[in-house]
């Protein structure tokens, strides 16, 4: 661990130490003891990781791989010959997340603070490599790595907002100028949404302004920039769409919010997808059809795996079961902001927010999608829908924030 | 930008409050109340659509039941076939397409490019082809290993169980029988008729199917077995049917009938329709092929296709009209039969009165002709029968009169529908409404003219006249069954009620035995049979076929056995234009070959009177492997004479058979060695010689003549001989020669 980050850190993380122990009355001194530092223990009070964060997380972890299995076995039997096709792979990668989650929360977060231009770099190479391979499915999203796609897009996310924390705590002073606060992050998410654009993966470049935005406001920026910035945004979609760069996007938005009228041939298949996750929704009422018991799974509503999977859920599991698991992902967030408020330093609680409101995001565009608020456009379910390289990278996220709360200065279970 | 240092933190945690508000209130509150919205409020809608499509592929067919004829031969069953579907969803790229979109059109003979393009739809369900059969099947299972094989994806091609219509019996009773359509429902006939019974319910998968319409692994409801289909068990006799149909068909290219014929034969006491024909039918496996070939060449040389789909269409529904139920006619001297029994119930008549004819009457300022216009003189009331005069059946409705003829005519059914089961009966047309004639129309009523009835009304008015009196209601189904034979309903006999009495009835019958049996035509006599009837020729008032002469209907009815009458036929020819076109030249012949046949199969007992017995024929014996003074001694035991060829000491073979029928006293020839075995003779020309004449040349050629049809009238000449002139024959072989009336009665 480098000594010089947390020297270079300490002013700020006195104060906050401080008037946080202040508060709660429990005796602590302005470094911590030497032997709690040197072992860092999973859990414990100090320097141990967030006992009901990790919980939330494999809670949440859990609970989506057993809908995630519900939701697929009918697909993998019937397309694949094996019921537990998804299933199998979705552990493994479940299990390389948690690995990764937990050797990540051991190291100092503190090192990606000099990470983050090196992050940056990755996550344009991505973006540049997966235009030069093949399309996967007519579109350049994915890496192919021994059989398996890494979305490169999932990287430049976290990129995106460690890049944003690392500014925003650098120069939290001169966040208002236009050279310190408003070009770099421009920059970023410019160069990033045309990268996007070429993919294209516009709900990548949905979720990109908003977390940028996000960091921004978070960063301290007035809010006529962020005002500004939704204009430009405005003005720069309305010239894709003169220009017909947005020609697979718009065939994406035809039959947004009509899924259940019939049109013609064309249009009922183009809301195919939307529709039947509409049927799954109101076929589970209050109290749902039980667990497993969806029928829509069966190869009405395709790919229920992906990112419609939470219309299964509604159907098996009902109001009651869609509103629980909304409200852990609710307390997942709360407790992630909580647990990053009391972060020692700016940066990391820049990155810790940024990091957890980004699930809350997702969860909220995914609900919008399925239920047909929003186009459908491929926004995935955080720990629920299949795929390795959403969730691995998930889980590491996780493990940063868990690696700040063991710097936070919070009571841990 | 001065001094934020200390806001710094207090600014981060308040927009992180706010984000954290603007999270959980806006985004996932509002996710919530949409998810609400979609399962409380839209729930029941949502989930209703979802059923409607888990259950939408999920229907299954139900086997058509089969129809039997009343002695159980199946004439209209369903046979299992396969239905050809596609998931095209499960295609993965345009090879695939190709491949199975070329092979589907070969086996399936498709075009390629309609195949082609259904592969490219995003459908789990399209309908390829319908009712392929096993052949084709065995094909498309090779191309489904075919395809896992080359591109490991199963279930793209599926075959699903079917059913297809076919009548084992082609064009027999296609009038009655009927067809049905694409979908498996009756269009004509009593496949339109019964078709809530033939149909069954089709079956239910309640349980939830996948898309691609298998089945889900567990079931969550229970199953609705698709239930088969009744059975009809019809009235109508195979054999019966088809003896019409074979003689009928024959009559209508002697006569050159332009606008076919149509019989029906019923029971006369439970209103059983025993055969049906219109005549000529069409191919019920194929009905929408013309089958006149004349009426088909027509239509082919016409080049404009708007009227030559108007002419297909008129053509169709021409081959497809039931006549016996839809047709109408005016129904001429047949009619005869009801003006008498009116006559005779009300008293205004009797067997002891008398009628004069001198050709012709005055009615109002009228002069009505008899088609005698010599005149029939003084006749007794049977005599007017039998010379079917028209003055004397004036005088009879006169005596009537309007309003009694009006009140019969409703109470022997005219007026109304018979209630038949089928579909297309017309109905009557009379002068009026209510029943009012003039003193003309009540004149020319009388004899069957000016007014219209259908066939099926004629006879069913006639079996009451035959049965007692009373009107029953004609049916052509006796019973329906369920799939498994067990009975659910009988068509009982339907008695409408009493028209005429007893006496009145065993009056007429009598006198109509007479008519058939003494009169001077002999229309419809069958030896051996008590047979009453009556002729009939009716003037249409038009010319359809264009020849620039009046068109006739050439009618008969007649009805076995007189003294206890149980089958009643009526025969009916529309617009013969081969020269003859009355009722006892046209029709009268036609009903006597027919019965012969169907009378000893129906097993009426035979009551031949001494005449008769003496022309009643022999049957040869076995004689080969006799000697031949053996065999001379067997042949005169059974009736016959016997010629001996050759020179052999034993008979090697014999003409006629053994066990074939002879005429009393007809010849057997006996041959003894081989040589004389290879003699033959040339059948000579019977056709046009009264009978004596025709057993004379026969007798020179050492053949055997069986005579049929109405011999013994006096002017009666031969008009048909079952082996060609010409044709090389053994001695001693049969020959069967038709003779008939020349100078019928024109009524």
């Amino acid at each position: 661990m480098s000594t010089q980050t947390l020297k270079r850190m300490s002013s700020e993380r006195q104060r906050t130490s401080k008037s946080y122990n202040r508060k709660r009355g429990t005796v602590n001194s302005k470094t911590p003891p030497k032997g709690r530092k040197k072992h860092l223990s999973l859990f414990s009070v100090g320097m141990g990781i967030d006992l009901p964060f990790l919980i939330i997380i494999l809670l949440l972890l859990v609970i989506g791989l057993i809908m995630m299995f519900s939701a697929s076995y009918p697909v993998a039997y019937y397309n694949n010959g094996d019921s537990l096709y998804f299933l199998k792979r979705q552990l493994m990668f479940a299990a390389i997340g948690i690995t990764l989650m937990l050797g990540i929360s051991y190291i100092d977060y503190h090192i990606l603070h000099h990470l983050a231009y090196i992050f940056l770099g990755i996550s344009y190479f991505a973006l540049v490599l997966v235009l030069i391979l093949p399309p996967v499915q007519n579109v350049h999203r994915w890496v192919g790595v021994g059989g398996y796609g890494i979305q490169a897009s999932e990287f430049s996310k976290f990129a995106i907002v460690l890049f944003l924390a690392r500014w925003g705590s650098l120069y939290y002073e001169k966040m208002n100028t236009i050279k310190y606060g408003v070009m770099p992050a421009l920059t970023v998410f410019v160069s990033t949404a045309l990268l996007l654009v070429l993919e294209p993966h516009y709900s990548g470049i949905v979720i990109v302004l908003l977390l940028t935005v996000m960091m921004l406001f978070l960063s301290g920026i007035k809010t006529r920039w962020l005002v500004m910035a939704f204009i430009a945004a405005g003005v720069a979609f309305l010239i894709a769409w003169a220009t017909g760069i947005l020609s697979y996007a718009m065939t994406r938005m035809e039959g947004w919010g009509q899924a259940l009228e019939y049109t013609n041939e064309k249009m009922w298949q183009t809301t195919w997808q939307t529709r039947n996750s509409l049927y799954a929704i109101g076929s589970g009422g209050f109290f749902g059809l039980g667990l497993g018991n969806s029928r829509q799974k069966y190869l009405y509503l395709p790919e229920p795996q992906n990112d419609f999977i939470f219309a299964i859920v509604c159907e098996e599991l009902g109001l009651m079961g869609a509103i629980v698991i909304l409200a852990i992902f609710a307390f997942l967030v709360y407790r992630g902001i909580f647990i990053s408020l009391r972060a020692p330093d700016r940066f990391g609680r820049l990155l810790g927010i940024g990091l957890t409101s980004q699930i809350g995001i997702q969860v909220i565009l995914n609900i919008f999608v399925i239920t047909d608020w929003l186009p459908n456009t491929g926004i995935s379910l955080p720990f629920f829908s299949y795929g390795g390289s959403s969730l691995i990278v998930l889980l590491a996220q996780m493990g940063v924030v868990l690696s700040i709360s063991r710097h936070s200065n919070i009571e841990k279970a | 930008m001065s001094k934020p240092k200390p806001g710094a933190a207090q600014t981060l945690s308040r927009r992180s409050a706010l984000l954290l508000i603007i999270l959980i209130l806006l985004g996932f509150g509002a996710a919530i109340c949409r998810i609400a919205f979609l399962q409380i409020v839209k729930g029941e809608e949502l989930s209703q659509k979802a059923v409607e499509q888990q259950l939408h592929d999920t229907e299954i067919s139900a086997k058509r039941g089969t129809i039997y004829d009343r002695n159980g031969k199946p004439l209209a069953q369903s046979a299992s076939v396969w239905r050809v579907v596609m998931a095209p969803a499960y295609f993965e790229e345009d090879e695939q397409r190709e491949y199975v979109a070329e092979n589907l059109a070969k086996i399936l003979d498709l075009n390629y490019e309609d195949v082609l393009e259904e592969t490219k739809q995003n459908s789990y369900y399209v309908n390829v082809k319908r009712k392929i059969e096993s052949e084709e099947r065995e094909q498309i299972l090779k191309l489904q290993d075919k395809i896992e094989e080359e591109y490991g994806i199963k279930n793209v091609i599926d075959l699903l169980d079917d059913y297809k219509r076919y009548y084992p019996y082609n064009e027999l009773a296609s009038s009655v029988i009927g067809f049905t359509g694409a979908d498996d429902q009756g269009l004509e006939g009593v496949e339109y008729q019964y078709n809530k019974y033939l149909s069954g319910t089709k079956g239910r998968l309640v349980s939830a199917r996948n898309s691609r319409g298998a089945d889900m692994p567990f079931e969550y409801e229970q199953n609705i077995e698709a239930e088969d289909g009744n059975n009809i068990v019809l009235t109508i006799d195979e054999t019966v049917q088809a003896i019409c149909e074979k003689y009928m068909a024959q009559n209508i290219q002697d006569f050159n009938v332009y606008n076919r014929g149509c019989a029906i034969m019923m029971d006369v006491n439970t209103g059983e329709i025993i055969a049906m024909a219109t005549v000529g039918g069409f191919d019920l496996n194929e009905p929408y092929t013309i089958a006149d070939k004349e009426t088909k060449k027509e239509i082919d040389a016409i080049t404009d296709e708007k009227k030559k789909n108007k002419a297909i269409s008129e053509a169709l529904t021409k081959q497809w009209r039931n006549k016996a139920i839809s047709d109408t006619y005016y129904p001429g001297s047949v009619f005869k039969i009801i003006t008498s029994s009116m006559g005779l119930e009300e008293g205004v008549i009797s067997t002891d009165d008398t009628f004069f004819c001198s050709g012709g009457m005055t009615v109002g300022d009228r002069e009505i002709h008899c088609h005698d216009t010599n005149g029939h003189g003084t006749q007794t009331f049977e005599q007017a029968i039998i010379n079917s005069c028209n003055p004397a059946f004036m005088q009879i409705g006169a005596k009537i009169g309007a309003e009694k003829f009006w009140e019969y005519y409703q109470a022997f059914g005219f007026s109304e529908l018979t209630g038949i089961d089928l579909p297309g009966e017309s109905d009557d047309i009379f002068f009026s409404q209510d029943g009012s004639m003039l003193v003309t129309d009540l004149a020319v009523a009388s004899f069957g003219q000016n007014f219209s009835i259908t066939p099926i009304q004629m006879i069913t008015a006639v079996a009451s006249v035959a049965n007692g009196g009373n009107l029953v209601q004609p049916h052509v189904v006796k019973q329906i069954q369920d799939s498994k034979g067990n009975v659910i309903k009988n068509f009982d006999t339907k008695v409408k009620r009493k028209v005429i009495s007893g006496d009145v009835s065993e009056t007429l019958n009598g006198i109509l035995e007479r008519n058939s049996k003494q009169g001077g035509v002999k229309a419809g006599y069958v030896a051996g049979y008590r047979v009453a009837g009556k002729t009939g020729t009716s003037e249409k008032k038009v010319d359809l076929n264009d020849d620039g002469e009046e068109d006739y209907i050439a009618s008969f009815l007649g009805y076995a056995p007189a003294d206890n009458p149980k089958y009643a036929m009526l025969m009916f020819f529309d617009t013969p234009v081969g020269g003859a076109y009355y009722g006892s030249i046209v029709s009268a012949p036609v009903f006597s070959s027919i019965m012969e046949e169907v009378l000893p199969y129906l097993e009426v007992e035979t009551e031949y009177t001494d005449e008769e017995l003496e022309n009643i024929d022999s049957v040869a014996g076995i004689y080969s492997g006799l000697t031949p003074s053996e065999a001379e001694q067997q042949v005169q035991s059974d009736n016959l004479v016997a010629v001996i060829k050759g020179t052999g000491e034993k008979v090697i073979a014999q003409v006629p058979e053994a066990g074939a029928s002879v005429p009393n006293g007809g010849t057997v020839v006996l041959y003894t060695d081989e040589s004389s075995a290879k003699e033959t003779v040339e059948v000579p020309n019977l056709i046009g010689y009264s009978l004596s004449e025709v057993n004379n040349v026969a007798a020179a050629y050492g053949l055997n003549v069986s005579v049929k049809g109405a011999s013994t009238t006096s002017d009666a000449l031969s008009t048909q001989q079952s082996l060609p002139e010409g044709t090389k024959v053994s001695e001693g072989t049969v020959v069967t020669v038709t003779f008939a009336a020349q100078t019928g009665i024109a009524d």
